[in-house]
């Protein structure tokens, strides 16, 4: 289990997150949703380190993960597909999974590799051709399989559905859910799509302009009135 | 108040004008008052600063690093001589050719390089245009070679700093066959602030048991054509040679771009200086005293400002201390050097503060943006290297002159390594900053060699010394002061200025808006 | 035509070298993003380093070993001293402080072991080899020179992609924020391929010490020769760097075989100057935007 306990993040100042707390129990989907500059992605590569908070902490398992440096932190099993689509393009798919978990031995990374090409098959039918001559849909599956090669305890997906169409996210977010269940990961999905999310999350946190308005059940959040006329504006 | 005058057309030009006048008047004025080392000195400042004005626009400005002005500087200080040396008169005007010709003509030909290197640079970004004006250092003095009757070859060529009236020697006249044999390969290696004191140093030196002293550098200077004459007191120009009411040289006003002064039956010409011009290079080589220790193969005594003075020397100086008012070389170098850099800072000054300075910056900043907001990002950035190679050009010639010299070692690597090392210690972006760096590149070898002098350190550590610094403090200014000195002074302004008051709203409102606009993209 | 073919031959030693310090500069390249401009002034500095073991223990290969982990040391000191602390958003700062480095190393060799050039000991024949009746402008000194560069080149390449190292450089260089979160240490990374960059240097200059003389600035033609080189070659590619250097060898020899040597620096500029033009992004180079 991933706990954030009043975790706050300023950009010079701008007050990015304030007091934020979560949590993101093994074997779910966390949705967090939000308008744009509401914070999540902000709240992602904190957690992932690529952000220095300014108060509060993160740990995994009772262990604190916040100031420790990223590459530490992917250590300990935290794995962040970033905003965008975060592959190494000049680099092959297989490199680009053996990059996910260069530093675990040889034999549990062909297992956790060998389990990346059954969810998405298509990386291993592309498995020698660079990353760059992938589809966009391709290349967030190939972003996806390597943070699974770490075997994260907690992965944090970053908008896995930017720019993808509605039937591929559909499909990615379903794969997330079951991986979720059946290798008892923490998830902690951010998306725009609020509907899309809802749907496969177990719970959901709404963030808005850096704080946490409600955390609740992903149905109860989809179906609270209110709450989607005044920060989700649909 | 101050501000709303500025805002009157032409106001600003006025103010320049005057800040660049004022700057010459007072410099000009120390001229007069100073000896002719302190004299090679300001010509020297005057002439870097020159430069790096156009470095200050380009690497500062417009945020293109280069490396080639070194170069730039080449094709001036050739073009200088080329046209002084081999053209009696400006072509198809019949005008007979002068200094000031032919620092207009060193000036076009900054332009057309500058065309040249700034268009193929322009697509350039960091460290490719740095490698292309790299080679630029390297390659285009190189050319010189290619072309050995027309260049002079490695030898370089000789030539005579116009006087106000201007006589020139001709082409190659002063090179014979022994001195481009022995001249040293590796001095083409030397960096420009040893390079600069070596060159006029040599042939001043004139002792022939100082050369036996210091070891094979010496070879070139047994072959150095002029030896004989440079030696003996009568050679040296005196009133006498000089056209009879000599007074009137001595004034600025016969300073060559005066249409007049160069009809003037009053003023000197070639003919009322000896005939063979061998006399002429005396004047080069107007010993002075102090700058013996600048020689690296000088005897360690010679490090010693407190140098005994050469009887010769002594007389020499005699001979020319009659002439009161400004005839002396160094003088008038000093007053070129001066004059150029003031008109320079003039230009420099309108194109920084004005909309041209906004545009560089601008797509220094963000090319995309200013794309969008209507500036040519390519445009901007070949005018920023066609301005820094036409001062450049014009520091070429300068530097030709204070010389009297032009060759492929004297505008080697080293000398664009030094204006580098100049605009970036001064402050990149910063016109004081290029005058500051200026007066660092002349100063801080003295400084050091004199510092060696007092503690007795060995020679090769003296010589090194200064560029060691140099480069340490490079990477000391871009690691924690990249505003140079003059941003460093800038910053502790702003500082001092701002700790009585509390963080103001408004500069609070200015941070807030910095944030918001760097919104995640 | 056999002059032709002797010039030719005769550029191979040369461009060897030329390939491996075009080499050396693709590799920070690749790690850091930045052209180590120092890069011949640290290979002058070993270079002077081997000569003083090679005057100490008369071993060649004691010396040239030394100049390796010297090479390996300086580039770890330069990355790390100079070059990571420079602040991202300037970029010109990285370029000058390089320039920086490669001025304060010629000053500093210039103090400890003086401004004269000096010879550098042969370590095997430097006479032409005869074979099938005739001389060829070969020596066995330019065939040690080549082999060097050949196990060189080979064995970076294997780095490179087989192993785990050479692909987290690889990424560290393409992507250094997924490289991270991927649990690569990047810091690391970025000095190893700055001490390999060095360790390549070193060789390149202790091989060519001894066909010219060495002394604090004799290595600055090579800067520019194997800066042509890597450009062209595409920066990022180790085969173009090595191609584009024997290439660039052969073409300065054929050169300077029917003019003069002293022509070399002008053709170097303008092979430069065509390729920036006509492709800025290199012969081997990724057809890419690339925000330096
Ligand atoms: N590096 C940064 N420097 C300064 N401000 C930043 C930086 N990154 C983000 N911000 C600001 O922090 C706030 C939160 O940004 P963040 O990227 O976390 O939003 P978000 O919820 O992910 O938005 P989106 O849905 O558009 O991705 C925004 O106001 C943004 O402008
Ligand atoms: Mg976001």
């Amino acid at each position: 289990m991933l706990a954030v306990e009043s975790l706050t993040v300023d950009y010079g100042p701008v007050r990015a997150l304030a007091n934020v707390s979560l949590q993101v129990p093994a074997g779910e989907v966390t949705a967090v949703i939000g308008a744009n500059g509401a914070g999540k992605s902000t709240l992602m590569r904190t957690l992932a380190g690529l952000v220095r908070p300014n108060a509060g902490t993160a740990s995994l398992e009772g262990q604190v993960i916040t100031g420790r440096k990223a590459e530490d932190i992917a250590r300990m099993g935290v794995a962040l597909v970033p905003e965008g689509r975060s592959t190494v393009p000049e680099l092959t798919v297989e490199e680009n999974l053996r990059l996910g978990g260069l530093w675990r031995s040889r034999a549990e990374r062909a297992a956790t590799q060998q389990e990346v090409f059954d969810l998405f098959p298509i990386l291993g039918e592309r498995r020698t051709m660079r990353a760059d001559t992938l589809s966009g849909g391709e290349r967030q599956q190939l972003a996806i399989g390597r943070a699974l090669m770490c075997d994260p305890t907690c992965l944090l997906l970053d908008e896995p559905s930017l720019g993808l169409a509605p039937l591929i996210v559909t499909q990615i977010l379903e794969l997330v859910k079951k991986l979720a269940e059946e290798s008892n990961i923490a998830v902690l999905l951010v998306e725009q799509n609020a509907v899309t999310a809802l749907r496969v999350a177990h719970t959901g946190v709404v963030l808005n302009l850096g704080t946490v308005v409600m955390v609740g059940p992903a149905q109860e959040i989809a179906s609270h009135e209110e709450l989607r006329h005044a920060y989700l504006g649909y | 108040m101050m501000r709303d005058l500025l805002r009157l057309p032409g106001a600003r030009l006025v103010l320049h004008a005057a800040v660049a006048l004022l700057a010459w008047l007072l410099l000009v004025g120390i001229t007069g008052m100073v000896d002719p080392l302190m004299n090679y000195y300001i010509a020297l400042m005057a002439m870097y600063a020159t430069a790096m004005f156009g470095m200050t626009i380009l690497v500062g400005l417009s945020g293109q690093v280069s490396l080639g002005n070194g170069a730039l500087m080449a094709v001036g200080g050739y073009v200088f001589a080329v046209t002084t040396l081999n053209w009696e008169t400006v072509p198809f005007t019949g005008i007979a050719m002068n200094g000031i010709w032919a620092m207009l003509f060193a000036a076009i030909g900054g332009v057309l390089i500058g065309l040249l290197i700034g268009g193929l640079g322009a697509r350039l970004r960091g460290p490719y245009l740095a490698g292309l004006t790299l080679g630029v250092a390297v390659g285009v003095p190189a050319i010189a070679n290619r072309f050995p009757e027309l260049l002079g070859g490695e030898t370089g060529l000789q030539l005579t700093v116009p006087y106000p009236a201007g006589g020139y020697a001709a082409a190659g006249e002063f090179v014979d066959e022994a001195f481009t044999e022995d001249f040293p390969t590796e001095q083409q290696d030397e960096l420009p602030t040893e390079q600069i004191e070596d060159l006029p140093t040599e042939q001043v030196e004139e002792l022939p048991t100082e050369q036996d002293a210091s070891g094979d550098d010496l070879l070139t200077l047994d072959n150095f054509p002029n030896e004989g004459d440079v030696l003996t007191e009568g050679d040296v120009l005196t009133d006498g040679d000089f056209s009879a009411d000599g007074d009137d040289l001595l004034t600025l006003d016969n300073f060559p771009n005066e249409g007049d002064v160069l009809t003037d039956g009053d003023v000197p010409t070639d003919g009322d200086f000896s005939a063979d011009g061998d006399d002429l290079l005396t004047l080069d080589n107007f010993p002075t005293e102090d700058e013996l220790p600048a020689d690296p193969s000088a005897p360690d005594g010679a490090l010693d400002p407190e140098f005994a003075v050469d009887p010769d020397v002594e007389a020499t100086f005699d001979g020319l201390d009659g002439l009161d008012a400004g005839f002396i070389l160094e003088q008038w170098q000093a007053v070129l050097a001066v004059s150029v850099a003031c008109i320079v800072a003039f230009l420099a000054l309108n194109l920084v503060r004005g909309r041209q300075g906004r545009q560089w910056r601008a797509v220094r900043d963000d090319s995309v943006a200013a794309a969008v907001a209507g500036i040519s990002p390519g445009r901007s950035k070949v005018s920023a290297f066609v301005v820094s190679s036409v001062f450049a050009a014009l520091a070429g010639a300068v530097f030709a002159q204070i010389l009297s010299y032009v060759g492929p070692g004297a505008f080697g690597l080293g000398l664009s390594l030094s204006l580098l090392v100049g605009v970036v210690l001064g402050g990149r972006g910063s016109l004081w900053g290029a005058v500051i760096g200026a007066v660092l590149l002349v100063w801080l070898p003295e400084f050091v060699l004199r510092a060696a002098g007092d503690r007795g350190w060995e020679e090769q550590v003296t010589n090194n010394a200064p560029n060691l610094i140099y480069g340490l403090l490079v990477v000391a200014v871009v690691l924690v002061a990249p505003g140079g000195i003059v941003g460093s002074l800038q910053s502790l302004v702003r500082r001092v200025r701002r700790t009585p008051a509390s963080p103001s709203a408004a500069g609070l409102a200015e941070r807030v808006d910095a944030g918001v606009g760097k919104d995640d993209s | 035509m056999t002059s032709f073919i002797d010039y030719v031959l005769g550029g191979f030693g040369s461009g060897m070298i030329i390939a491996l310090m075009a080499l050396a500069l693709v590799l920070t390249w690749r790690a850091t993003r930045v052209v180590n401009f120092a890069q011949v002034g640290q290979a002058m500095f070993t270079t002077f380093i081997a000569l003083s073991l090679q005057t100490l223990t008369g071993s060649w290969v004691i010396a040239l070993v030394g100049a390796m982990v010297a090479g390996a040391l300086l580039g770890v000191i330069v990355q790390y001293l100079v070059l990571r602390p420079v602040k991202r958003a300037d970029t010109s700062g990285a370029i000058i402080a390089t320039f920086g480095v490669l001025i304060a190393l010629q000053a500093a060799a210039g103090m400890i072991w003086g401004g004269d050039s000096r010879a550098y000991p042969q370590p095997f024949g430097n006479t032409a080899i005869t074979l099938f009746g005739r001389e060829w402008p070969v020596s066995a000194y330019d065939l040690v020179v080549v082999g060097f560069a050949v196990i060189l080149v080979v064995g970076l390449t294997l780095l490179f992609t087989r192993t785990n190292l050479g692909l987290a450089m690889r990424a560290t260089a393409f992507n250094p924020e997924v490289a991270r979160l991927s649990g690569i240490r990047v810091g690391r990374t970025l000095t190893i391929g700055w001490a390999l960059a060095g360790i390549v240097g070193a060789v390149a200059g202790v091989l060519v010490a001894p066909t010219s003389a060495i002394s604090p600035n004799s290595f600055d033609i090579l800067l520019v020769f194997a800066f042509t080189a890597a450009v062209i070659g595409g920066l990022d590619s180790l085969i173009g760097a090595v191609a584009l250097g024997i290439g660039t060898g052969l073409i300065l020899s054929v050169v300077s075989g029917y003019s003069d040597s002293s022509n070399a620096p002008v053709v170097a500029l303008v092979l430069l100057a065509v390729n920036l033009v006509l492709k800025p992004e290199g012969v081997f180079g990724h057809h890419k935007a690339r925000s330096v």
